[in-house]
């Protein structure tokens, strides 16, 4: 089990005042069996005349604002601390083929109907005929889910580069398989529509990754990011399998869930919309995954 | 032979013969070839209307329709006029009571589904509906699928789609729970049949539709959350480029509840208001004809301008409430149709009474199967697209495709529908002048559409409907028309909708709304009313001058001509040199040409569109009396059809003024007063300026003189102050500095002042009165005498004087924009947050870019594909070109 404090600190600049700022924001970690929420607040700044926390259909929580105070400055600051425990995965589910994992094609398995949401497109992770041919090289006939779907993470880190200029927050699956490159929300998204072409359910995750710092070298705060990964559903374990394309490996105790949704536009860290005549605005974003001592006992 | 007469017997005659062909149920014709039960009573009159007078009545619904302004935009055309045929569809009470029935029931279905798929979901967890057919529906609103929002009556008011099975069986093909449209269509149509064929309509016992309306008024009432004494309703329209943009207005206006824009509503401490200057006004119900994903572009899709920021939060806490709920649409997914029964039993407990058109979804091994067997006779579509999506796909192709996604897919049976006798012109045009009766009655395909509102505890069906009659293709608009619906009493003393209990709005409460949109289409119709009055006097004036020295060139007149030529080329530029008709023409019917009075009517019709339900209905018929003047033109080449026409327009433009004058004098009037008289202050600046600032020798300039008196509609006082005698002075007293003279610069500005006075948002010091007042005083100061004082060819004073008065009248209407009609800045997406440490290289974070009118335009709105914002048509204030 290991335990991190995570600050995320999203803040805009504007050339203008805005005069008022409505958003939505997904930066309360997930209580999860194998994650514990010690604590979490999610704060901003100019104080917002109206907010709220609620619970989405998906079970993440999200906080809404309202800004009326003039500002060319807003600041959300998200600050949690959380216990991650090693995942164990249903090792009957890891070995059925692929194909009995589909919940369309199978709607009397337990939760089918539930998971039917992330077997079905969706906007940011369209399935399109190049996903499902890319797929389709991983899952062959009979092939075991957790091997098929390893498989395809493998295939993925190998064959597209990480180049943060490769692509922009609108890009498709079909310009990620165009410029075999992306970054990690790219490659979510590409995983997710190889899987989904051939009707398995699976879910983009966000939250962060704990890395450590070089060797001999101390860990640089606020050089940590946001990340993405994707879950993919393991009928009757009532479990999912999480793997993190970019990384190319299984998401365990590294890996902290803030919240998952069908594609990214489910879950951004921060969404909104502003009333404002400036023309440029900033954004600058700075996350810190820091790994606190757990006391003993 | 009488028109119906003739249609018995063509139908008796191929049944007949063929034999083969499809069994069709007919309305009006049973199978013994004699009248069904609704129709006999009515045997006399109906029966006895011969073509002659089928084509009149034809005529005058065509006059009535044009007169009321009413008008529809199919997907992807141009507004066209509505069309209503003159033959009724009438059902008598027997035939409408299971179909009343049944509609309740489905209403009540369709409610109790929409409570469950964003609650307990008991449907798709035991199995009874699949769950891809309701979460692969774009209808499927996710942010309000939450534990703590849970509405309890979600939909309000729902319609649905029937056709008749061979049998005469009424089935479902559609329901309608988005943002239902053609109530206010369907009441149109009822107006316009009784007013054109009275005696009919008052034989025939029918039931008046006037009640359901009180009763949509206080359901909606009813429906605000909590108990409110005076809640405040809106009507949510995506704007006057909707499909359906006469039917928002139209409900809106019967209803009594003021007809708004996204932009018009704000959202404040989780509650809606009302955007009237200086305050907010909180709104508490809103009848939404927005779709769903375009109500909110901060949690639904962000490029929407049509939509309420915040608005899905104020409806998850409870504190406003949209009708139908923004959910509602998952509701019109054809895959949930095969499932309906079986829902019913699980949810009602009790069988389902009104059947669908059979339907299989492909998602189920055994219905792909079904309609991979039967793919040539039935009709395959997306449950999450158009239903002629697939249109024009071979066989093959289909079936890769259903096979690729089958869940995406359903197919559907082909309802024979039922027929209708249906007039049909065969003379083009209206059918004047040919010698026959301009057309005939054929049997034409037809469907239904039934309302059903929620009203007490249990659903009510209109006892009554709006009926279209298809063409040859069912998804094609092309021959379309509609047909009003007769329900006929049991027996005489039912009440009408039979809703005795309902009172007449007592508290009707007609509010006017004054957010800075409507102030700012009311300022517009008063410019473009004026503009377009301005420029047919002008047009009148030079005609005449035209008709009687253009053939006479170097003539006092010829030269006149080409100076008064000049006035309007200064306002519209030239478009043709040699032909001075061809001018004529073309500034009177040119509507892409800027400054024409076609393109003022446009302007002022795109203004009054945004305010349609603020206005007496008697407004638009200054459209019918001008297309019907431009209509005559077009058809007659003569030059003296010039004037004609031009006259006929200047009548209907100035009954404007007999509307305007009887309406309340509220922030709104002062804007169409204020708009009006800024556009003559202009008006009369450009005339003189393009006139009388050059000399051209005493014969001109006195033939000028008193062709600019009579555009200016000021001949006859000028005769009855200065005896006839006209000189520049006089001309010049009158038209500027004269603040008795109504058509003067003076009292134009006058009159400004004091409409601008009256305004809520006049502070006494505001920028617009300061402009206004300072105006004011140049021109009591400006004596006549240097006006008119001569240099060199020209009168160097006058032009200098008119220059700035034009520049300060066109600051002016500018600074009334700011301050009268600004709404503040549009919505904008905040850049999104990046996944990448420290990333200065990115570009999706700074980007600030608003969100494209263009991109709303191809919106799907209000259960119809619409558009969005108007842009403002030009501003004539640029000199001529």
């Amino acid at each position: 089990m290991r335990r991190y404090r995570v600050t995320h600190r999203t803040a805009y600049g504007y050339d203008d005042d805005v005069t008022d700022s409505y958003g939505v924001a997904y930066l309360t970690p997930r209580s999860l069996p194998w994650q514990e929420v010690r604590a979490a607040r999610v704060e901003v700044a100019p104080v917002p005349a109206d907010a709220r926390d609620d619970v989405d259909c998906y079970g993440n929580t999200t906080t809404w604002f309202q800004v009326t105070t003039p500002h060319r400055r807003l600041v959300i600051d998200a600050v949690s601390e959380v216990d991650v425990a090693e995942l164990e995965h249903d090792a009957a589910a890891l070995a059925m083929p692929w194909e009995r994992a589909r919940p369309l094609v199978h709607p009397d398995l337990p939760d089918a109907w539930e998971v039917t949401d992330f077997a079905l497109p969706s906007g940011l992770a369209e399935p399109t005929r190049g996903a499902a041919a890319y797929g389709a090289q991983s899952l062959t006939r009979r092939r075991p889910l957790g091997e098929a779907v390893l498989d395809l993470m493998h295939r993925i880190h190998r064959d597209f580069e990480y180049d943060k200029t490769a692509t922009t927050v609108t890009s498709t699956v079909a310009d990620t398989l165009e410029k075999r490159a992306g970054v990690c929300q790219d490659f979510a998204h590409l995983t997710l529509a190889c899987l989904r072409a051939h009707g398995l359910a699976a879910r983009y995750v966000s939250g962060y990754l704990a890395t450590d710092p070089p060797p001999g070298r101390e860990r640089i705060v606020g050089a940590d990011a946001s990340h993405a990964w994707v879950a993919v559903w393991l009928p009757l374990s009532g479990g999912w399998l999480a793997i993190d394309p970019t990384n190319d490996q299984v998401a365990g105790e590294r890996y902290v869930t803030l919240a998952w949704g069908r594609d990214y536009g489910d879950v951004p860290p921060v969404k909104g919309v502003i009333f404002t005549e400036a023309t440029t605005s900033t954004l600058r974003v700075s996350v810190d995954v820091a790994p606190l001592e757990v006391s003993a006992g | 032979m009488t028109a119906l007469r003739d249609y018995v017997a063509g139908l008796a005659q191929p049944t007949l013969a063929g034999g083969a062909e499809p069994a069709r149920y007919d309305e009006v014709v049973a199978p013994d070839g004699g009248l069904r039960a609704a129709w006999k009573g009515l045997a006399e009159l109906a029966v006895g209307l011969t073509p002659a007078d089928l084509a009149r009545v034809d005529r005058d619904i065509a006059r009535v329709l044009e007169d009321d302004g009413v008008t529809y935009a199919p997907p992807g055309r141009r507004t066209e006029p509505w069309r209503l045929d003159p033959v009724p569809l009438i059902v008598d009470a027997a035939g409408w009571a299971p179909l009343e029935v049944g509609l309740a029931q489905r209403a009540e279905l369709l409610n109790a589904v929409l409570v469950d798929l964003y609650g307990e979901q008991r449907l798709l967890r035991e199995r009874i509906v699949p769950a891809a057919v309701v979460r692969g529906h774009p209808g499927f609103v996710r942010v309000v699928a939450r534990e703590g929002a849970v509405d309890r009556r979600p939909l309000v008011f729902a319609a649905a789609d029937l056709g008749r099975d061979a049998q005469g069986r009424w089935r479902v093909l559609a329901d309608r729970a988005q943002a239902p449209s053609g109530l206010g269509y369907a009441m149109e149509n009822r107006r316009v049949v009784s007013r054109v064929m009275p005696e009919l309509y008052r034989e025939a016992g029918l039931h008046r539709m006037e009640p359901y309306f009180w009763a949509m008024r206080s359901a909606l009432l009813q429906s605000a959350n909590g108990d409110l004494a005076d809640p405040r309703v809106v009507v949510l329209s995506p704007g006057t480029h909707s499909e359906t943009a006469y039917d928002q207005a139209f409900i809106a206006s019967i209803l009594g509840f003021p007809l708004v824009q996204g932009s018009d509503l704000v959202v404040r401490d989780g509650w809606v208001h009302l955007r009237v200057p200086g305050r907010l006004e909180r709104v508490d119900v809103i009848l939404r004809r927005v779709d769903a994903a375009w109500s909110d572009p901060l949690e639904l899709r962000g490029e929407s301008q049509l939509g309420v920021v915040g608005l899905t939060e104020a409806v998850r806490r409870g504190r406003v409430r949209v009708v139908n709920g923004l959910g509602a649409g998952v509701l019109e997914s054809p895959g949930l149709l095969p499932y309906l029964p079986a829902a019913c039993e699980a949810l009602l407990g009790e069988p389902l009474r009104l059947p669908s058109v059979d339907t299989w979804w492909c998602g189920e091994p055994d219905g792909l199967e079904q309609v991979l067997d039967r793919l040539p006779e039935l009709s395959v579509r997306p449950i999450d697209g158009a239903a002629d999506a697939l249109r024009g796909l071979g066989r093959e192709e289909l079936t890769a495709r259903l096979l690729a996604a089958p869940h995406r897919y359903v197919g559907q049976e082909r309802l024979p529908l039922s027929q209708a006798p249906t007039w049909e012109r065969t003379a083009p045009g209206r059918g004047r002048g040919a010698g026959g009766a301009g057309g005939r009655v054929r049997p034409r395909s037809l469907t239904l559409r039934a309302f059903t509102l929620r009203y007490g505890s249990s659903y009510r069906p209109l006892v009554g409907g709006l009926a279209t009659v298809h063409g040859e293709d069912l998804h094609d608009p092309v021959g379309r028309t509609t047909k009003d619906v007769w329900v006929l009493k049991g027996t005489p003393g039912e009440p009408d909708q039979n809703l005795a209990e309902v009172l007449a709005t007592t508290s009707a409460r007609s509010v006017s709304v004054t957010v800075p949109r409507i102030l700012e289409d009311m300022f517009w119709f008063g410019r473009y009313a004026e503009r377009a009055e301005d420029l047919v006097r002008l047009v009148l004036t030079t005609h005449a001058v035209a008709e009687d020295y253009k053939t006479r060139p170097g003539t006092t007149g010829a030269v006149s001509l080409g100076v008064l030529l000049g006035a309007s080329a200064r306002l519209a530029g030239r478009r043709h040199e040699d032909d001075v008709d061809a001018e004529f023409r073309s500034l009177l019917l040119d509507g892409e040409r800027s400054g024409s009075l076609a393109h003022a009517l446009g302007g002022m019709w795109e203004a009054l569109a945004g305010v349609r339900d603020q206005l007496s209905p008697d407004i638009w018929r200054v459209f019918g009396a001008t297309d019907r003047a431009a209509d005559a033109l077009r058809a007659d080449p003569h030059s003296h059809q010039i004037a004609e026409s031009a006259g006929r327009a200047l009548t209907g433009i100035l009954s404007l003024q007999g509307v305007t004058a009887s309406m309340m004098r509220d922030p709104g009037w002062h804007m169409i007063g204020a708009g009006r008289s800024i556009e003559r202050a202009l008006q009369v600046c450009h005339l003189l300026r393009a006139t009388v600032t050059e000399r051209r020798g005493l014969d001109v300039d006195r033939t000028v003189l008193g062709c600019v008196l009579q555009a200016a509609e000021s001949a006859v006082t000028h005769r009855r102050r200065y005896r006839g005698y006209v000189r520049p002075a006089s001309v010049f007293e009158l038209l500027v500095l004269d603040a008795d003279n109504p058509r003067s610069l003076a009292f134009s500005l006058g009159e400004v002042a004091a409409h601008l006075a009256a305004l809520p948002a006049s502070t006494g010091s505001s920028r617009p009165e300061r402009l206004v007042a300072d105006l004011l005083e140049q021109v009591r100061a400006q004596d006549v005498a240097t006006l008119v004082a001569i240099g060199g060819v020209g009168r160097p004073n006058l032009e200098a004087f008119l220059e700035r008065m034009t520049a300060s009248v066109a600051r002016l209407s500018d600074a009334i924009a700011e301050v009268h009609f600004a709404s503040g800045p549009a919505p904008r997406l905040l850049g999104a947050a990046t996944l990448v440490p420290g990333d200065p290289g990115r570009p999706e974070g700074p980007e600030l870019v608003p969100a494209r009118a263009e991109d709303a335009a191809d919106a799907a709105v209000a259960g119809d594909e619409g558009a969005a914002a108007a842009e403002r048509p030009d501003d004539p204030e640029g000199e001529a070109r």
